[in-house]
């Protein structure tokens, strides 16, 4: 075995049919260390892929191996990987102290250790407060949170979250999104799927796009982007004092397609098939024409656009 | 909120190696029971266990008030307890095992499984690093322990409350001087083992079907028909090993002994290691099961 690949999670050619029913169909991946984000509509293989990767569902074919570890091994497998589900359901008659030490005491931890990391799991979370509280009276944002805490307690390498920002306040999902980056940054693999595409964006380092059980794209934003550039050119909006000949010099070029002024003639906005001519060129007009930049921003270099791009109206109402 | 992130304790070596570490399998097994033993003993689904071990017991402190106020002097010897266990307690419990433990173990252990898939939280227990037979021995463990003492409690009140009309004086005689202990062990034995055997067979069939109806009256069928099967088909059941054990034959009842019985030399381990296939098959089953909860 590589040695990349028992610091990665594989998926050579996995599909997974409920009966006659598609989950993923010949997926082939590779996750490495950082935040990967999963992204498709409802229905897509999301929560498929981070089940197969986990072992609660087993593929109909393929293989998967989670830094060198087959899913059918959990006694090898969990003590490196926490997974936090969808499922927003707990053993009942337990405070969120009970729930973590609990499972804790499952995996073979001493009472003393488990006391431990217990504490320090729900201090990460903010819930260190709350912990002798039931939680079946705990908000949705609290058992999302303590969730979150059960599953990085044992610290774990490998962290899959399926939905992780849903029922968080701003201020818990800042807290929580610095947990993850902190996590990413110790060299951990996390796996993230979210249907906030802004914050998909702002905290991965790579996408997954899933549609209907396939892999649409995968990969950095940037080079996914690229990928869709001859079907979809890249928007950029830039604010200037010349817009009307900026414009002019910059539609000359075959790969600019599309050039449109704004209303207040302080801008304009342009469509290319090249990013990296396009910003030479631009460079070279503002030299030669003495143009004073305001701003420049690319519209639609982020997840959305891609996804919109990509997956279109099967994800909408998302 | 902290950000910063910690090791795991050394306790749970990462890199061990591949044998089984029995030091943590009993650790991971004690865990387990430590969650499954406050479930099987003090939350909603223990009810029906105590209510049904204890049902019988009204019956019996009724019985017992009505008997002692019908003995009359002469009847004070030692035959009047013997003769009590030798009737109606043993057919009363041959009745009790049939029905109240093999519905209890029906509803403990299949419980194991079956109510945490409808909860939705199983899945805890299968994100942690125990293997699946692990998981299915603690549960197991957990759910017998709290039967048999419920059970074993149970059977002792009964059969004492069958002694105690002729007194403590006739009672102790046929305890300690007569066969009376020896029968009260013979019934607790029967009790603990119908636990082992049912609770085996209905956590496998927790681990195969939603709905514990059809199974359930199948299981009470075959069990009921054991004495008319071929020899080899009376070896798979629970109540072809639990009948042997009788220390005074039930003749009357559904164990009604046709063929001859097992010795309890064989009967004991042929059913421990019916048990043990059934658990072996269990962990098998429990190994290849997935968690989608989906039409659950």
């Amino acid at each position: 075995m590589a040695v990349e690949e028992k610091n990665a999670i594989v998926f050579d050619n996995v599909s997974k049919f409920y009966g006659e029913v598609l989950g993923i169909n010949r997926v082939t991946l590779t996750f490495e260390p950082g935040i990967t984000g999963l992204v498709g509509p409802n229905g897509s293989g999301k929560t498929t892929l981070m089940n197969l990767m986990t072992g609660l569902l087993h593929p109909t074919q393929g293989e998967i191996r989670v830094l060198g570890e087959s899913p059918d091994h959990p006694e090898r497998l969990f003590s490196r990987l926490g997974y936090c589900t969808q499922f927003d359901s707990f053993p009942a008659g337990m405070n969120g102290y009970q729930f973590i030490y609990s499972f804790l005491r499952v995996h073979g931890f001493t009472a003393s250790e488990a006391k431990k990391l217990s504490w320090q799991a729900l201090e990460r979370v903010g819930l260190e407060g709350a912990a002798k509280r039931r939680v079946a009276g705990y908000s949705k944002g609290m058992r999302q949170r303590v969730r979150l805490a059960q599953a990085i307690s044992h610290g774990p390498r490998v962290l899959v979250l399926d939905e992780p920002l849903n029922g968080l306040d701003p201020m818990a999902r800042a807290e929580v999104i610095e947990v993850f980056q902190a996590l990413a940054e110790a060299g951990c693999h996390l796996i993230i799927s979210s249907h906030i595409l802004h914050e998909v964006d702002m905290i991965s380092d790579r996408v997954v796009l899933l549609s209907s059980g396939y892999v649409v794209a995968e990969g950095e934003i940037g080079g996914v982007r690229s990928e869709t550039m001859e079907e979809h050119p890249i928007q950029v909006l830039i604010r200037c004092d010349k817009p009307s000949l900026v414009a002019s010099r910059l539609f000359e070029q075959d790969h600019v397609v599309e050039a449109t002024l704004h209303d207040d003639h302080g801008g304009l906005e342009v469509r290319t098939r090249d990013a990296d001519r396009f910003y030479t060129l631009l460079g070279e007009v503002v030299l030669a024409e003495e143009v004073k930049i305001e701003t420049v921003t690319v519209a639609d270099a982020d997840v959305r656009a891609v996804y919109e791009y990509l997956i279109g109206n099967e994800g909408e109402g998302r | 909120m902290s950000a910063a992130v910690t090791e795991p304790p050394a306790s749970l070596a990462e890199d061990s190696p591949r044998g089984i570490d029995w030091s943590l399998v009993l650790r991971q097994i004690t865990g387990i029971m430590r969650l499954e033993l406050r479930r099987n003993l003090f939350s909603r689904r223990a009810f029906a266990l105590y209510f049904l071990a204890f049902s019988p017991l009204p019956f019996f402190m009724l019985w017992a008030i009505m008997a002692r106020r019908e003995i009359t002097y002469h009847e004070f010897d030692i035959e009047g307890p013997a003769q009590a266990v030798a009737g109606p307690f043993t057919f009363t419990f041959v009745l009790y095992v049939g029905s109240m433990l093999f519905l209890s173990a029906l509803i403990t252990f299949m419980s194991l499984y079956r109510t945490e898939i409808l909860e939705r939280s199983l899945h805890y227990y299968y994100l942690t690093p125990v293997r699946r037979w692990v998981l299915v021995v603690g549960k197991y463990c957990s759910a017998l322990i709290a039967s048999c003492t419920v059970f074993a409690v149970a059977t002792a009140a009964l059969f004492f409350l069958t002694c105690i009309p002729w007194g403590f004086g006739e009672m102790n005689r046929y305890l300690f001087s007569g066969p009376g202990l020896g029968n009260l062990v013979a019934y607790l034995g029967i009790a603990v083992l119908g636990c082992v055997g049912y609770g085996a067979v209905f956590l496998l069939v927790g681990l195969f079907f939603r709905n514990a109806i059809a199974p359930a009256a199948l299981i009470w069928g075959w069990e009921a028909i054991n004495f008319l099967l071929p020899p080899l088909l009376q070896k798979i059941s629970v109540i072809h090993y639990l009948k042997a054990l009788f220390p005074i034959p039930p003749s009357e009842t559904f164990v009604a002994v046709i063929t001859n019985p097992t010795s309890p030399w064989i009967s004991v381990p042929g059913l421990l290691i019916f048990t043990a296939l059934v658990l072996a098959f269990a962990g098998w089953r429990a190994r290849h099961m997935e968690i989608s909860y989906g039409g659950e």
